[in-house]
């Protein structure tokens, strides 16, 4: 007995001297990291990973270990492709049987429990997109493969026919963009695509990032904030987009028919010039394009959403989990890791290859970003802590039901503007008193 | 022996008595659980659930009248209630033109009359998601209502876009309603004239009574309990319209959201579950009230061709 115990003990001592030795040598930041240093590194990485359409011996994943590996040769990598990933990850996320993950779903302020700090958000923000959705306190936790952003698909030959040879970036710019399209062409302006509903939905999407140039706008600062929907006078904020529908509804910029439009039927009229814009995430980019009786996919593109917040555009964006490092692995296997991590964002090509945003910055965009030069991804963060449902209940006793299928508010906006029974500044002034007194059932506290 | 006798025949009361409690029990049980599970249990939690500000994973609380209250206080729920006066409108146009087709498919000998009927009754066969699809293309600028009305010689400018324009949009949701019903109506109607007594047609063509007469006095009593029917299904389908509105209508969108439809917004895409089971409730006592006043309306109306109807028909049968 004594022996198991004495046995016990020297383990444990030595346990502890192994990790008081790996704290005690620093670890480099992901910033710091340099590709070929510390080619005789040897680990074994156990990657736990969520899509499993790329596993397989000639799976991508495959593909990449082995190019990893002529640089690396030590470094074992062993992935493991889980169907039930978000469940799974979060039972698992105090273990020590993984390396690397994508962070599920655990709070903010725990992430310091099971990963290894990449480096200061600032200093990540500068380099790589979407490290913000995994960062508390200023440190940066986790980093993700690829990323999709948002913006409007757009038809690039009626746009040179109305003479629009730089886009639009603000309000005013795409109005007068879509003016000079109904003047100078056949095509409908603006689609709303009014009679889907969801369709109409997506304008929320805009209201955040893409209108603040904030990542805490949604989840964090509109739930305490006074009057969001309140005209900012700079083209700018949640009322600067939903402007955006009733002017262009105002000065018939949009369908003749609004209650009659057809989903299915507006691709191939997009793709075929019938209509100059709509406004939907970048997924509708590949249906406009591919549309079944459209003739030319080679004239549908895509743009930033035309507001501008202090010089600057930002699109709505969200990247795929964000990897992140056990920090209970060994000081070798968090090392190995790291320079795995920095493979695959610089070097595989992973994001151009699966049509996303590249997660470097500066890194290759795929066609359907060309125009998101210079145009900065902004993801929403999380809510902070104790205010993970918050969002929810406000939208649900304000009734507004913001990016959570509040379609019909964006349609009364049409009906408003082509009714002419509201002015725009009197929807916004409902919609902020419905938002206070939401605020205030629930006991919110207000900033004023 | 006479005592077993006497017994005996009790015995066997008793035995066959327990053998039909039984069977009674068990065929009622099922069916009874089912409804007391499905129907009563769902409605006394929906009258809780009214005066609770709840969603469907919180509860905020009992808050009383509070959600009854905000029902009537907030015009847009008042707005949706009045819109079943679009479809109370309808119902009578539908009820008409369904009397009309069943007396003259019924009165009339026109050949043919089956194909007719079954022309007449196809609609209701439609699934109403169908119907809705059917009628948006109908309604669609330049499409087949707007050709049609082209073809005859009205310029499409004159026209208004039929769902669209706020002044037309309800008449034109309420209109598919009434092609889809109007055939069940007509095809009930049709069943409840051939029960009426042909004898009684030709003593009134021999007391010289032409075919309006006939309607009145014959066809119109004869039908009463069948026409009520129709009327309380058309009443209560004005009161609680969703199909049209929610299919046509975009989900409800651009001022046809009727409080049916109102209810299902609130329930499941702001899932406030309290205020839509008071909505519910109030829909429902408004059906109440209106079947009611129906019934009251026409016991009074009735009486009065109830008596005729007797009369003649004594008249008629002292003739013979």
């Amino acid at each position: 007995m004594k022996k198991v115990l004495s046995l016990i003990l020297a383990l444990s001592m030595m346990l502890g001297v192994v990790s008081f030795a790996s704290a005690e040598e620093a670890l480099p930041t992901f910033d710091k990291i340099v590709l070929g240093e510390n080619t005789d590194l040897t680990a074994k990485i156990h990657f736990a990973y969520h899509r499993t359409d790329l596993g397989g011996e000639d799976g991508k994943l495959a593909g990449y270990v082995k190019k990893f590996n002529e640089t690396y040769p030590n470094i074992e990598i062993e992935y493991e492709l889980i169907t039930d990933y978000a469940e799974n990850a979060l039972l698992r996320v105090g273990n020590t049987d993984w390396t690397i993950m994508g962070i599920p779903a655990v709070d903010q302020d725990e992430l310091s429990k099971y990963f290894i700090p990449l480096g200061d958000l600032e200093t990540m923000s500068g380099l790589y997109n979407f490290v913000s959705a995994k960062a508390y306190d200023g440190v940066c936790y986790g980093i993700p493969s690829t990323g999709g952003a948002n913006g409007l698909v757009y038809n690039k030959r009626i746009f040179a026919e109305a003479g629009i040879t730089e886009l639009p970036k603000t309000p005013d710019e795409f109005i007068a963009a879509l003016k000079a399209v109904k003047e100078k062409t056949d095509a409908i302006p603006l689609y709303t695509n009014y009679a889907a509903g969801w369709t109409m939905g997506a304008w929320d999407d805009y209201i955040s990032g893409c209108a603040t140039g904030s990542a805490t706008f949604q989840n964090q600062d509109m739930l305490h904030m006074k009057d969001p929907f309140a005209n900012r006078g700079d083209g700018t904020g949640p009322y600067a987009v939903y402007k955006i529908l009733y002017d262009a509804v105002k000065e018939g910029l949009i369908e003749e028919d609004y209650t009659t439009t057809d989903w299915e039927g507006c691709k191939p009229m997009m793709n075929n010039g019938q209509i100059a814009t709509m406004v939907l995430g970048s997924w509708a980019y590949t249906q406009m394009r591919d549309a079944i009786g459209g003739n030319h996919p080679e004239d549908v593109g895509y743009m930033a959403f035309p507001i501008t917040v202090n010089g600057k555009q930002y699109a709505p964006a969200g990247g795929d989990y964000n990897f992140g490092i056990n920090v209970k692995a060994s000081y070798e296997e968090k090392l190995a890791s790291l320079y795995y991590l920095k493979w695959l964002t610089h070097e595989s090509g992973f994001a151009y290859s699966e049509g996303g945003v590249p997660i470097n910055k500066g890194g290759e965009m795929p066609d359907l970003y060309a125009a998101f030069d210079g145009i900065e991804m902004v993801e929403q963060a999380p809510a902070v802590a104790g205010e993970e449902t918050l969002l929810n209940e406000l939208n649900s006793e304000s009734e507004l039901n913001i990016n959570n299928g509040g379609n019909i508010k964006v349609q009364q906006i049409v009906e408003h503007a082509f009714n002419g029974d509201m002015e725009f500044d009197e929807i916004m002034a409902s919609w902020n008193e419905a938002w206070s007194d939401a605020q205030e059932t629930l006991g919110v506290e207000v900033n004023k | 022996m006479s005592i077993t006798r006497a017994v005996q025949p009790d015995l066997r009361k008793k035995r066959v008595n327990w053998q039909k409690v039984a069977v009674i029990l068990l065929f009622a049980i099922v069916p009874m659980f089912l409804l007391i599970l499905f129907t009563y249990i769902p409605f006394i939690k929906m009258i809780q659930f009214s005066f609770y500000n709840m969603s469907y994973t919180k509860n905020r609380g009992f808050v009383g009248l509070d959600n009854y209250l905000k029902v009537f206080s907030k015009s847009e729920y008042v707005g949706a209630m009045l819109l079943s006066l679009y479809y109370m409108a309808g119902a009578v146009v539908q009820l008409s033109l369904a009397l009309l087709f069943a007396s003259i498919l019924s009165l009339e000998r026109i050949r043919g009359a089956g194909i007719y009927k079954a022309i007449l009754f196809f609609p209701f066969l439609v699934n109403g998601i169908a119907i809705g699809y059917i009628f948006k293309y109908f309604y669609t600028r330049g499409f087949v209502l707007d050709s049609v009305l082209q073809a005859i010689g009205i310029p499409l400018e004159k026209l208004p876009y039929w769902l669209r324009d706020q002044s037309v949009n309800n008449w034109s949701l309420v209109f598919t309603s009434v092609w889809k019903y109007c055939g069940q109506n007509m095809v009930l109607f049709i069943g409840a004239i051939a029960s009426i007594d042909p004898t009684l047609y030709e003593a009134a063509t021999i007391d010289g009574a032409n075919r309006w007469e006939q309607f009145k006095a014959i066809i119109l009593p004869g039908i009463k309990t069948v026409f009520m029917l129709n009327l309380i299904l058309s009443i209560t389908g004005s009161l609680s319209a969703f199909e049209p509105a929610y299919v046509v209508g975009s989900m409800g969108a651009n001022g046809t959201a009727t409080f049916f439809i109102k209810i299902h917004q609130m329930a499941h895409v702001s899932g406030k579950v309290g205020m839509a089971c008071a909505m519910a409730m109030v829909l429902m006592v408004l059906i109440l009230i209106f079947t009611v006043l129906q019934r009251l309306f026409f016991r009074y109306v009735m009486r009065d061709s109830d008596n005729t109807f007797n009369a003649k028909a004594n008249q008629a049968k002292a003739l013979w």
